[in-house]
């Protein structure tokens, strides 16, 4: 089956049994129907995005696995982090439209002919989607929600632990 | 009187729902006539929250992604870091892992049998399966700290070494539980009513199955033999003899009947260790300090089978001390979207319960 895809595509072998190739976005559809209905690799049990912000890309690793169940083959591609669109793989597999729908919240990708990209984990989202890299957690946090009062006198944890040891250490020194 | 559609939200708020989620169920009558699955309710955010820490950092909270089943998570995260990082552990490390999370199966079993037995009205079960889970819980405290989140296995090992007659104390369980077996066949497997509400009802499509993705006893429920642990092995599995427990109907008895023989194959798999498990060898490899353990810029993607089917990380590093993207696919992603959605059409509202519980769908793992 690896000898078959061989062929045709440049395989990287991660492990005995996990594999890896690289294709273009255009390909994406081409390429998968074609790998899960000429070879075992028949099922997708997740894809993957991860935000590369400095080379300006999202790579999304479509993890395809085996009827099996023991050999996984990513299928990443790269696509533009701005106005990203890419089609839908939901006629090839029906589960591919729930990790899509999460995939548009959490990035802001466009998925077409994915008719559910609503609301997943998050209700009424007004922000950029929050697990691109450029949307700051603590910012965030800090500019919608007020500290709970009463933890007025809060000391930042690297400066307290430093005071510490310096006072152990000056403990030491003087033989108490 | 004329038939309409009515409106009802199952869940959050209701005890016959598996965690913080809910259901919009379109009903006719108690007939339901469509489905669909909102989560959110419990939502915290822990993909990005460790994109902001250090690799050791992030072990810390990765447990707490899914609350009935913590170390599918710690065990699936440390296999990544130790994929990326290239550190290999030892075969003592190995067997105390599949220990933890051997006895973690059977914990989650027995509270799943709690949660299932509810769902029916069977309340005294949970009552006896919860007070059997706690004795393992008991054992979990003694040798991690803590009963349920352990924050144990650790990249490049286990944290602590067992503690002094610690396996002698985990046999003398597994015999206690092994008699304790047959009373759950009596009250609950082999119960007239748990036969008469879930033989035939939340039938899965066999055929589309494998495609679709579904994972754990969906499979097994269906005749399908797929177990993480024998078919992509990882720590000592490849060692061990055991069954992979399969039955045919496809339907909320079959995934039970499953269940029970999985506790069954725990308990083999655990005396197994015991025997077999080295007596010296090293329990943590020699690791960076937390600020300086660096994963070069690589992606893996690993398995590990949970109580409830194969649980996947996908982990991306960027040659930093910080992970680029953890992405976790828990057991029940699709069960609890894909099929969950169509399994219900055309059931009781009665049976949602019964059937979220056979599909073993847990939020917290869905939402992260």
């Amino acid at each position: 089956m690896i000898e078959k895809l061989k062929q045709n595509y440049e395989i990287e072998e991660k492990n005995q049994r996990l594999f890896k190739i690289r294709i273009k976005q255009e390909e994406l559809i081409t390429v998968i129907s074609s790998i899960s209905s000429t070879t075992n690799f028949i099922t997708l049990s997740q894809i993957a995005c991860a935000d590369w912000i400095e080379d300006e890309v999202f790579t999304l690793n479509y993890i395809l696995t085996t009827d099996k169940r023991d050999k996984n083959l990513m299928v990443e591609i790269s696509i533009a982090r701005d106005n990203s669109s890419i089609p839908t793989l939901m006629k090839l597999f029906p589960q591919a439209e729930v990790m899509e729908r999460d995939l548009h919240e959490m990035y802001g990708m466009d998925f077409i002919g994915n008719p559910t990209l609503y609301d997943f984990a998050l209700e009424d989202w007004k922000e950029i989607p929050p697990l691109r890299r450029e949307f700051d957690t603590l910012e965030y946090v800090n500019s919608n929600f007020e500290f709970r009062k009463g933890r007025e006198d809060n000391r930042d944890v690297k400066v307290e632990i430093k005071r510490r040891r310096a006072e152990a250490k000056k403990r030491l020194k003087d033989g108490k | 009187m004329e038939n309409r559609v009515i409106k009802i939200y199952h869940g959050p708020q209701h005890p016959g729902i598996t965690g913080n989620m809910s259901l919009e169920l379109d009903l006719l009558g108690e007939t339901i006539k469509g489905a669909r699955t909102h989560v959110g309710y419990l939502h915290r955010g822990f993909e990005k929250l460790v994109e902001r820490r250090t690799i050791i950092q992030a072990f810390t909270i990765v447990c707490r992604i899914c609350v009935p089943e913590p170390d599918p998570n710690e065990e699936n995260f440390a296999r990544a870091i130790e994929t990326l990082a290239g550190i290999e552990i030892s075969d003592r490390a190995k067997y105390i892992r599949t220990m933890v999370l051997e006895m973690a199966r059977v914990a989650s079993l027995l509270l799943w049998i709690g949660g299932q037995s509810g769902s029916i009205g069977l309340g005294t079960v949970g009552q006896w399966s919860l007070f059997d889970r706690d004795l393992i819980l008991d054992l979990f405290e003694e040798l991690t700290g803590g009963r349920v989140y352990h924050m144990y296995i650790y990249p490049g090992g286990v944290r602590r070494e067992l503690p002094d007659g610690f396996l002698d104390k985990l046999f003398e369980l597994l015999d206690y539980l092994e008699d304790r077996l047959p009373l759950y066949d009596k009250v609950f497997f082999e119960n007239a009513t748990f036969k008469k509400r879930a033989i035939g009802v939340g039938v899965v499509n066999r055929d589309e199955a494998l495609k679709n993705g579904y994972v754990g006893q969906v499979l097994r429920g269906c005749g399908i033999k797929r177990d993480t642990r024998r078919d992509n092995p990882y720590l000592v599995y490849e060692d061990l003899d055991f069954e992979i427990p399969t039955f045919n109907g496809c339907d909320v008895y079959a995934r039970a009947m499953v269940r029970r023989g999985e506790i069954r194959e725990s308990i083999k798999i655990l005396r197994q260790i015991i025997e077999k498990m080295p007596k010296d060898g090293k329990i943590m490899q020699k690791i960076p300090k937390h600020r300086r353990f660096k994963i070069p810029k690589d992606d893996t993607f690993v398995s590990t089978e949970s109580a409830r089917g194969e649980y996947s990380y996908y982990i991306a590093g960027d040659g930093s001390e910080k992970i680029r993207r953890m992405q976790v696919k828990g057991a029940s992603l699709i069960h609890g979207f894909t099929l969950l959605e169509k399994l219900l059409i055309d059931e009781e509202l009665s049976n949602v319960a019964m059937i979220m519980n056979s599909l073993g769908i847990c939020p917290p793992e869905i939402e992260r």
